[in-house]
């Protein structure tokens, strides 16, 4: 028997369910890394390749001064055209396959970079400088910089290395035996390392922090459109979740009426029936619904780890929308701050609870105390903007104490009990 | 200045720190090899370059100009120790000084892209840095030579500036749209939501399966639970293939719903007391249109009542009577047990009031029960159409 009492229209009795807590929180925010990737990526891709152009013509022309001084040109000329050919290849490979270079094409296009490496290296081996006179070897780790926006930043930077490393081994074993190099020669070396080495190195870091900032306007603008939410809403998760239910509920009978399922049950289906009936019955009680800043809160991959939301009596979704739009812009400005969150760094949003009436609060109107506290943010770090934003929210008053900051607004709205639109 | 743009400032920063820092390191190696500069020229220009590497990881962590000035304060500080403080001859001094103006400073370029005012402190930098390391170097090195070095490491600079400015509004547009599209699924998540939760009277039924399967169906037989799993899916179906999401309050919702749902909805509720030992009786119309949350609270009021005989009224049989006019729709149920006395039972103590008229009532309609001690029940139940 189950604990739940309910009469035939399966409906509990005494509304014994309680609550479960939303376990879908986070779906939308992993749904689509690499969809997100992509946003602005692509144009970024293109200014990197053009600095590789850039790069290949400057080598060029050395290459073409060079060429009387070259012990074997040939070898040079080889590494040059593998160069050609794995830079078009990569360039058309990313037009067909989508801002994506597959394992596959990666592997070519490093072998290639490899080949003319070395060709170019044997080119100049007797020269003994390595770093004044390879022309197509040190275009190659330029190179790198046009798959930076096409692969992941670690195997840019092992290809950068790698590359980094071969080039010190080979010009230490290209010191003619029996000279000690002087300091003006070993910084031709270094320069000559770093410039084929750092571009590639600068070009992840810029399209990592691209990408971040990316996610970051993303996941504002999505839980933006909170602001527009009815006073309580039963919010994204929650839908799809009863949606899902739905069907798995559909799929259960389907088969039962097929005959695919044998009647009666064994154990595991009918725990399998009884939970669905639980969880559905958990998705159909009215008043599972939250405010919109619930909402935006558990939503939201930047919010959701630092703020914690106090609102025992909803009135958050008292506020209208240019309010919420200023309060969401706070929160935002506040918690982006802290770079990097950690436990220590939180905000606190505390909504109510009501206080006894503000005779300067006019008729058919009501003052809802907010409080919003943050450890680890001092007075005079906080971003002008968060007080323009709270400005929109209400009249406020911040204060410091024991190293956080805490800002009192009080936000005037329509009095749900005298207008009958709330 | 909105948060796009401030991101935006914060992502040139910090491309302008990475950059900077590695060139600069790059620099003090250069300098710092034996033989490179004198003792003298290195003593004085550690300090500068420490300075210079702290103001470049402040330029990554705000978006003020001050560690940009600063960096550069630093960087004409070291230029000067390189080439004044190191023998005159010495020409091992040119990478380091190349580095520095050529690729470290000109990092500074790269958030000074935004405005017209940053762009003006831009030219004014690369005029001030440019010209005091040809002059610094002209005994050096060929002034010219210098001097393309410098512009081409500027140039640079800058077009990483320019080209990642360019970027962020195209992303930004991008991302206001999936904004967009993102606030019109939540409102059509919304009625979604609303749709399954006021479709109560189905979900009621496949609970009441749900629940007799999570027994494994013990006591009812093997056929009866079939058909009842078969009529639940299909409902289950028709909600999930129905017409998109309705918003009750929208008067030009498209409001009827199809006939067979109906049909096999009553039939259902009757297959159901059929089950739990309640013989129903349909009479009248069988088949009503009805817009989908009235349809949902009169057959839920329908079946609470239904549910009350099955348990209180001591008989095994029930009638419903549906009739309808041009305005309303009508239920009478009926049965011939025991009936009660209307004034000694609180209404409330049946679930009638929250269960059937608060339902009825927020559609619309209306219920009446009259009874008395052995003259059986009859509950009138009305709604509009």
């Amino acid at each position: 028997m189950t604990s739940v009492e309910e009469n035939t229209l399966g409906v509990v009795v005494g509304r014994a369910a309680k609550r479960a807590a939303t376990s879908t929180a986070r779906w939308f925010t992993q749904l689509s890394p690499a969809h997100r990737a992509s946003l602005g990526t692509a144009f970024l891709g293109i200014g990197a390749t053009i600095v590789v152009a850039v790069r290949a013509v400057y080598g060029l022309t050395w290459f073409v001064a060079l060429w009387p001084a070259y012990p074997v040109p040939f070898a040079a000329l080889g590494g040059w055209i593998a160069l050609a050919a794995v830079l078009v290849g990569a360039a058309i490979a990313a037009r067909i396959t989508g801002d994506r270079l597959s394992n596959g094409m990666f592997a070519v296009f490093l072998a290639g970079l490899a080949i003319a490496v070395a060709c170019d290296l044997v080119a100049v081996w007797d020269l003994h400088d390595i770093g004044r006179s390879a022309t197509a070897a040190l275009t190659a780790g330029t190179a790198l910089l046009a798959i930076v926006t096409l692969r992941g930043p670690t195997e840019v930077l092992t290809a950068a290395g790698a590359l980094g490393i071969a080039f010190s081994v080979a010009i230490f074993f290209d010191i003619p035996p029996g000279t000690v190099p002087d300091a003006r020669w070993i910084a031709a070396q270094l320069t000559a390392i770093a410039g084929a080495v750092l571009p590639a190195l600068i070009g992840v870091v810029i399209v990592e922090s691209f990408r971040r900032f990316v996610q970051l306007e993303l996941d504002r603008v999505l839980v933006q459109s909170t602001v527009s939410a009815p006073r309580f809403a039963v919010g994204m998760l929650a839908s799809e979740e009863l949606a899902r239910l739905d069907l798995k509920a559909e799929e259960l009978l389907q088969s039962i009426a097929d005959g695919a399922t044998r009647l009666p049950l064994d154990p595991k289906t009918a725990s399998v029936a009884a939970s669905l009936a639980t969880e559905l019955r958990l998705h159909l009680i009215e008043g599972r619904r939250e405010t919109w800043l619930y909402h935006a809160v558990s939503e939201s991959e930047m919010l959701g780890k630092s703020v914690t939301l106090v609102d025992k009596s909803a009135l958050a979704g008292l506020l209208d929308a240019g309010q919420r739009d200023g309060l969401l812009s706070m929160v935002w400005l506040l918690v982006s701050d802290l770079a990097k969150p950690t436990p220590t760094r939180t905000l606190t949003i505390q909504v109510g609870p009501l206080s006894p009436g503000d005779p300067g609060i006019p008729d058919g109107r009501i003052a809802i105390p907010i409080t919003i506290t943050s450890t680890g943010i001092a007075r005079n770090r906080v971003d002008p903007a968060v007080w323009d934003a709270a400005g929109r929210v209400g009249r406020h008053v911040e204060s410091t104490e024991n190293g956080s900051l805490r800002i009192a607004i009080e936000c005037v709205v329509d009095n749900p009990a005298e207008s009958p639109s709330a | 200045m909105d948060l796009v743009s401030r991101d935006r400032d914060r992502l040139l920063h910090r491309a302008a720190r990475v950059y900077g820092l590695s060139f600069t390191i790059v620099s003090l190696v250069c300098a710092a090899l034996p033989g490179a500069i004198g003792q003298q020229a290195l003593f004085v220009s550690v300090p500068f370059y420490l300075l210079l590497a702290v103001a470049q990881v402040r330029v990554g962590a705000t978006v003020s100009l001050l560690p940009i000035l600063v960096a550069d304060l630093a960087g004409l500080g070291i230029l000067v120790a390189l080439t004044v403080l190191s023998p005159a001859e010495q020409t091992a001094a040119l990478p380091a000084v190349g580095q520095l103006a050529g690729f470290s400073l000109a990092a500074g370029a790269i958030p000074l892209t935004t405005s017209g005012r940053r762009i003006a402190l831009l030219v004014a930098r690369f005029l001030v840095i440019g010209g005091a390391t040809v002059l610094l170097t002209w005994q050096l090195q060929e002034p010219l030579r210098t001097a393309g070095s410098v512009v081409l490491g500027w140039a640079l600079a800058t077009g990483v500036g320019v080209w990642i400015m360019a970027t962020v509004p195209q992303a930004a547009r991008r991302i206001a749209s999936i904004g967009r599209a993102h606030r019109a699924e939540r409102q059509a998540s919304e009625l979604e939501a609303q749709r399954r939760q006021s479709a109560r009277l189905l979900h009621d039924t496949v609970l009441a399966t749900l629940t007799l399967l999570a027994h494994s169906g013990v006591g009812v037989s093997e056929d009866a639970l079939r058909q009842q799993a078969a009529g639940d899916a299909r409902l289950l179906r028709q909600l999930r293939l129905g017409a998109g999401p309705t918003d009750p309050e929208d008067p030009d919702a498209p409001a009827p719903v199809e006939e067979p749902v109906l049909g096999t909805t009553l039939e259902s509720v009757k297959q159901r007391f059929t089950r739990m030992g309640l013989e129903v009786s349909w009479h009248g119309t069988g088949q009503v249109l009805l817009p989908s949350h009235v349809l949902d609270a009169f057959l839920l009021a329908l079946a609470e009542c239904l549910e009350n005989v099955r348990r209180h009224s001591g008989v095994t049989q029930a009638h419903v009577t549906i009739t309808e006019d041009e305005r309303m729709v009508r239920a009478l149920v009926t049965d011939a047990g025991v009936g009660f006395d209307i004034s000694d039972i609180d209404e409330a103590k049946l679930g009638f009031k929250e269960s059937v008229v608060a339902r009825l009532r927020d559609v619309g309609g209306s219920a009446r029960l009259f009874s008395a001690p052995g003259a059986g029940t009859t509950v009138a139940l009305e709604v509009p159409r």
